[in-house]
């Protein structure tokens, strides 16, 4: 048990109208990097929540082998956070931002992150009121990334940037921060702009866990097929567990675990993408 | 490096593999050349190290490059000649049968063929 960075069982939470974690299990190996995809209110942020230790809940969870309920204190020292929501006070300059997280963070390199902004805008100066949203996200996740944590936890951190900086998010992500001893979970609806850069992913659904599997594990698993409208009823008949018809008479079904010779017989083939395959398996979310 | 665009067909690694496979052909990069590390080309490209690791241990386990220690992935000495071999047969095999049959479905002769311009003059 002690090889998973995240183990997850039975978690349950529910709030005052809704239930948003629902016997949600899962397990996150070391040096992943594990994306946790869900529709709004499907739970994701809550789950985020309940391995920070930041909401009471019901069921087992370990992180990093604690209890994010009872080992908060001692946990953080390994979890790092992005949240969607700045928490940077507008008041605070890149220089005193830098030396606040020095004076609370025993595993935070501020040289390190001097490095990080080197040929960025962010000056030692500069306010966070002067700062872009773009900017802000950019302090924040050299901040982050000059911890030597284990676990870096982030919840829609590219959230209303323009692709310029979204690029940049995860190209230095990739390049400074991750490696095989480390272990990203991160939430975002910009799917196909993360997905190669995912080895796992998880849908989340109504609080459940409704696909956790390796990125290259999908290709076998699950087939796009291009259908001919002569071989619908064939097609139909290995059960797809989605269908959208193309002009001029073709139709693309989604297989799960279907036979990949009886479905090369049906058309072009090829391995769907994270977004529809999102689609196909959330869909009447909102009905 | 440029912005790439996968398609769906093959897995990324292997696109990845072939594209590397395609620039020791151009001569882009030549024996004793070193190969970008995982981590450069994951951040270049947005893809995961894993998938890049898989790429280049594809490569070294078909020869073309090797590893060194503490240093990196390099273009193996054979490269050139191992590709070229491989590359002929795949010719010979997959892409010369179509040609072929296209050449006498058109009725054209090895005279023709050898030199076009004689009878079509030139371009």
């Amino acid at each position: 048990m002690t090889n998973f960075v995240v183990s997850a069982r039975g978690l349950r939470k529910a709030y005052k109208n809704k239930v948003a974690l629902d016997g949600t299990t899962f397990e996150i190996p070391a040096g992943r990097i594990v994306g946790l995809i869900g529709p709004n209110g499907a739970g994701k942020t809550t789950a985020l929540k309940a391995i920070l230790g930041l909401i009471p809940f019901d069921g087992d969870l370990k992180v990093l082998g604690k209890d994010p309920r009872t080992q908060r204190d001692a946990l953080m020292n390994d979890v790092c956070f992005i949240a969607d929501v700045a928490v940077l006070p507008r008041w605070i300059t890149v220089a005193q931002a830098i030396e606040f997280v020095a004076g609370v963070h025993p595993r935070f390199d501020a040289a390190k992150c001097h490095r990080f902004l080197e040929g960025t805008q962010l000056k030692p100066g500069l306010k966070v009121r002067e700062m872009s949203k773009g900017m802000i996200v950019q302090l924040h996740l050299a901040l982050v990334m000059a911890i030597d944590a284990k676990l870096l936890v982030l919840d829609e951190p590219t959230l209303g940037l323009d692709i310029l900086y979204r690029k940049q998010f995860y190209q230095r992500l990739l390049e400074d921060y991750f490696d095989e001893d480390k272990t990203i979970v991160v939430t975002t609806h910009q799917v196909e702009e993360i997905e190669h850069i995912l080895t796992d992913v998880m849908f989340i659904r109504d609080g459940k866990v409704v696909l956790d599997a390796a990125m290259d594990s999908l290709g076998e698993r699950y087939a796009e097929v291009l259908v001919n409208a002569d071989r619908l009823d064939a097609a139909r008949a290995l059960k797809p567990i989605d269908e959208r018809s193309l002009p001029f008479g073709k139709t693309v079904m989604l297989f799960d675990g279907a036979d990949p010779a009886r479905l090369a017989a049906l058309g072009e083939t090829r391995t769907p993408g994270l977004a529809d395959l999102f689609v196909a398996t959330m869909k009447g979310t909102y009905a | 490096m440029a912005a790439v665009e996968w398609s769906d067909g093959a897995p990324i690694y292997r696109q990845l593999k072939e594209r590397v496979i395609a620039m020791m052909l151009d001569g882009v990069l030549k024996p004793g050349d070193a190969l970008p590390s995982v981590r450069q080309v994951a951040a270049e490209y947005q893809l995961n190290p894993i998938t890049v690791s898989r790429a280049y241990q594809e490569l070294a386990d078909d020869q073309l490059v090797e590893k060194r220690r503490g240093l990196g992935m390099y273009v193996t000495d054979g490269a050139a000649a191992r590709l070229l071999q491989s590359e002929r047969e795949r010719f010979l095999r997959e892409e010369w049968p179509l040609v072929l049959e296209r050449i006498q479905r058109l009725g054209l002769s090895i005279q023709e063929l050898l030199d076009p311009q004689q009878k079509w003059g030139p371009k």
